[in-house]
């Protein structure tokens, strides 16, 4: 006997609005169905009015978690338009609070993971030690979330000893308990019992869907922006990409814990070989007609920001490509043929942003196919009058 | 297979003090720098406008008051602000006349008390004294 | 007179009502001292009158009941629910229980009726669930009865076997026996391992809290109460826990003798000792999906109480 249960777009499995209509026989998933855009905040056409550096701050905004990866990626590729270079300390100062933040997020995560499984103990655990990671980012930076640490042309602040000194101790300590969490964590029969084997997603298949990030990392296959494209200084930085082999649930977790390692190392690079020098460039206000595509590993996947230029100091367009929108086709892949009690843990294994992933909501109709853009006033009149006109109605079946 | 592998960890954590902080009756300190909420110096602005040009939510509004007297007024929303500094940045003055305090419990119950306001005479940028030309050496006498 | 006071104020409805918020507070500042946090604080000192601010609070709340749903069990089943377990709390021997003469609430077999008073809940839920047709809640309707099959047998079988060392179904004279022979107690461990686990299993608490996963069918069985009937309903699991506490303190722990004051503080002692036991099992473990819960209870449970049946059959017949 087949019925549909929504999950969402309220629900407490999950952070954010998204609507995903499960089609389920007994316990067992057959389909589901997944509908964007109730995020829309029309923030690319807001872009369109803002100078360039006053879209630093507004990309920052697209997203709570993975802001600053937002503020890089913009910055790099408006860096670019406006033909200025950085110099090397405001680079490396960039990067480490960008893996700092690549920490927080993971850090993060495993909490999400932990909640969603039922196991709110390490949900706690996970958490406190997180507040470690945003006490050293709010000195760095000034506050614990938007860091609006970047500028075109460099970084606003810069370290002093003592703060070098401090994060280098706090560093030390999350090592510590993340070596306690690998190894406790990993063996809790409870939550491994609710990983393994869950949400597969064979390796043909996530390279056929395009999934990005620790997804697709964990079906083995090495594909990191870090290490394909680098830049900065990740050319020389020791670190190596992580995989895992199993392709489920588990195989993410363990991907994002060894991320977590490498990220530690990367930062006691960075903070050892801090070149000294000044930390920004003066920028110009305008820029030369142009277009740029600016790549970046946000904790959750490749980030791509397209801007174009048109002479003005204001962008003509700006396109975001957040690392969750790649991964809905494999969401709905790795559904079919779970289980509902699998259901948060498969859609937090992504490690989904539904912010940074709703841009633009496309109307088709259904009895021609053709494709046209509404204005939202006129969205507001037709829906208050269709209210208006029909007559109320009991027992209505769902609108499919 | 290992049965419960956290309790030591867990009955240890019965002994200790809970790491919650019992706000309000403690409250933590904020780092300096911290990003508070911004205001004026009204004794060192000069009126370039530069922070009202590039504030990204339009939070500060600067108008003429009296154009003979040079006299400007400055309203600072508040809840428009997303505390993110770059009217201090943007600041040409030294030092600042834009800085941002360590304030953080700003929540009202009307958004309109959130405003800021200041009516100022624009500062006027003190020039350097120029430096007293070289007394010029006596000429030595023709050999 | 004495009926009346039996009754009303203890072990009846006066004092299950004011022990059960206080369990309830007991449990929530365990399960947070565990995990590092504070736990209530602000209502009362130490927070002790969260419970009863929470049951307040849902009091005055607006009640909702869908169009769809039947009204007649919609809102009868928590009312009956609360009764069913308030019902049960008398039988728990605490006053009024001389071993020598049987009464009206201490009798030979009231162990059964107990056990049985207990599993009534659950057929409440499912029907709770059935009756709300919001399919969340029919989701979690049927994940409590497929629990019911996997841990109501290994409960049954490792509450009974005291039962049996003891040589009567009477609960009382089974807590009599042990205070007058304590060392007994100690073949009975693996059934009181058992009997946790089970009665964690029959209360919905991690790690079986499957039927109102939060975060997978939204509020499971209570989706769609509220109000009034939701205080009811979590009154109903506060007591429910406290009465399935003190089976297990009378049955495992050597009940509570001594008299009517005495056996009060035994009461409170022995009860919080094993809530404690129950939110460290708790705090310790995460979920597991509903096909798992059976496969252990199937695999692991079920053996070890028969096998503690089978130890208390051969001291039985050693002792003889």
């Amino acid at each position: 006997m087949k019925f549909q249960i929504p999950i969402g777009p309220q629900h407490p499995a999950l952070k954010e609005p998204i609507s995903l209509r499960m089609t389920v026989e007994g316990e067992v998933i057959r389909d589901a169905d997944i509908r964007l855009g109730y995020n829309h905040r029309g923030l690319e056409k807001l872009a369109e009015q803002k100078s360039y550096i006053q879209n630093i701050y507004l990309t920052e905004r697209i997203c709570g978690i993975c802001s600053h990866s937002h503020a890089v990626a913009f910055t790099q590729g408006a860096e670019r338009l406006l033909e200025i270079e950085p110099p090397k300390r405001g680079l490396y100062l960039r990067h480490l609070v960008a893996e700092l933040e690549r920490i927080h997020s993971h850090l993060l995560w495993l909490g999400v993971a932990g909640h969603e499984a039922g196991f709110d103990t390490f949900f706690m655990y996970t958490w406190r030690d997180r507040e470690v990671v945003m006490d050293l980012l709010e000195m760095i930076s000034g506050n614990r979330v938007h860091y609006a640490i970047n500028t075109l042309g460099g970084v606003r602040r810069d370290l002093d000893e003592a703060l070098r000194k401090k994060i280098l101790e706090g560093l030390d300590v999350l090592k510590q308990r993340s070596e306690y969490y690998f190894k406790i964590g990993a063996s809790e029969p409870t939550f491994v019992a609710r990983l393994a084997g869950v949400g597969k997603l064979p390796r043909e298949r996530a390279l056929a869907l395009c999934a990005v990030g620790p997804t697709l990392r964990a079906s083995g296959i090495p594909n990191d922006v870090r290490k394909d494209d680098p830049f900065a200084f990740y050319g020389e930085a020791p670190f190596e990409v992580a995989t895992a082999d199993t392709c489920d649930v588990l195989g993410r977790t363990v991907v994002r814990i060894k991320e977590l390692f490498e990220s530690y190392k990367i930062c006691g690079f960075i903070l050892k070989n801090l070149p000294s020098g000044p930390v920004a460039v003066k920028a110009p206000r305008k820029a030369k007609p142009g277009e740029v595509v600016s790549r970046y590993e946000a904790p959750r996947g490749e980030n791509i920001h397209y801007i174009k230029s048109n002479g003005t100091d204001k962008p003509e367009r700006l396109k975001v490509r957040a690392p969750t929108l790649a991964n809905y086709p494999a969401t709905v892949e790795m559904l079919r043929d779970g289980f509902i009690a699998d259901i948060p843990l498969i859609f937090a294994a992504i490690d989904p942003c539904i912010c940074c992933a709703d841009r633009t909501v496309e109307l088709r109709d259904a009895r021609t196919g053709e494709e046209r853009s509404v204005r939202f006033s006129e969205l507001r009149r037709t829906a208050e009058e269709r209210f208006r006109r029909l007559p109320a109605q009991r027992n209505v079946p769902w609108p499919f | 297979m290992k049965v419960a592998v956290f309790l030591p960890e867990l009955i240890r954590h019965l002994f200790r003090k809970p790491a919650t902080v019992d706000y309000p009756f403690q409250k933590l300190e904020v780092p300096p720098d911290f990003r508070g909420t911004p205001f004026l110096h009204p004794d060192r602005c000069i009126a370039c406008k530069a922070c009202e040009r590039d504030c990204p939510a339009e939070a500060i509004e600067i108008a003429t008051v009296n154009e003979a007297e040079k006299t400007f007024k400055m309203v600072i929303h508040n809840d428009r602000c997303i505390h993110c500094a770059q009217c201090v940045d943007s600041c040409p003055t030294t030092p600042k006349a834009m800085e941002m305090d360590k304030l953080f419990e700003i929540a009202a119950f009307d958004r309109h008390d959130l405003k800021a306001e200041w009516v100022f005479a624009r500062a006027v940028l003190k020039k350097e004294p120029k430096p007293a030309p070289a007394v010029p050496q006596a000429e030595p006498p023709p050999a | 007179m004495k009926t009346a006071l039996y009754l009303l104020v203890y072990p009846g409805l006066l004092f299950l009502f004011v022990y059960s918020t206080f369990a309830e507070w007991f449990d929530r500042k365990v399960y947070a001292r565990l995990q590092n946090r504070m736990g209530p604080t602000h209502t009362g000192r130490w927070g002790i009158l969260q419970p009863v601010a929470d049951f307040v609070k849902l009091m005055a709340k607006e009640d909702i009941v869908p169009s769809r749903a039947d009204k007649t069990l919609f809102v009868l089943l928590p009312v009956v629910g609360l009764a069913v377990v308030l019902t049960a709390g008398l039988l728990v021997p605490v006053w009024m229980s001389d071993p020598a003469t049987p009464g009206v609430v201490s009798f030979s077999g009231d162990i059964v009726i107990l056990l049985y008073l207990l599993s009534l809940p659950t057929l409440i839920f499912f029907l709770a669930g059935w009756a709300s047709t919001n399919p969340f809640s029919i989701i979690g309707g049927t994940r409590v009865l497929t629990m019911l099959f996997g841990y109501e047998v290994p409960l049954f079988l490792s509450v009974l076997s005291p039962a049996l060392l003891a040589g009567s179904w009477r609960l009382a004279e089974i807590a009599a026996f042990y205070r007058a022979k304590p060392l007994l107690l100690l073949p009975n461990l693996i059934g009181f391992a058992v009997a946790l686990i089970a009665v964690q299993a029959k209360l919905e608490r991690t790690p079986f809290d499957i039927p109102h996963a939060e975060t997978e069918i939204v509020g499971g069985t209570f989706t769609e109460y509220s109000g009034k009937k939701l205080a009811f309903f979590r009154l109903m699991t506060d007591v429910e826990m406290v009465v399935s506490a003190a089976l297990l303190a009378a049955v495992f722990l050597g009940g509570f003798g001594g008299g009517p004051l005495l056996g009060f503080i035994q009461l409170v002692a022995k009860t919080l000792f094993v809530i404690f036991l129950l939110s460290v099992i708790r705090a310790v473990t995460g979920r597991i999906r509903i096909d798992q819960v059976i496969g252990i209870a199937w695999r692991w449970l079920a053996p070890l109480a028969v096998l503690q049946l089978f130890i208390v059959i051969l001291i039985k017949g050693f002792l003889r």
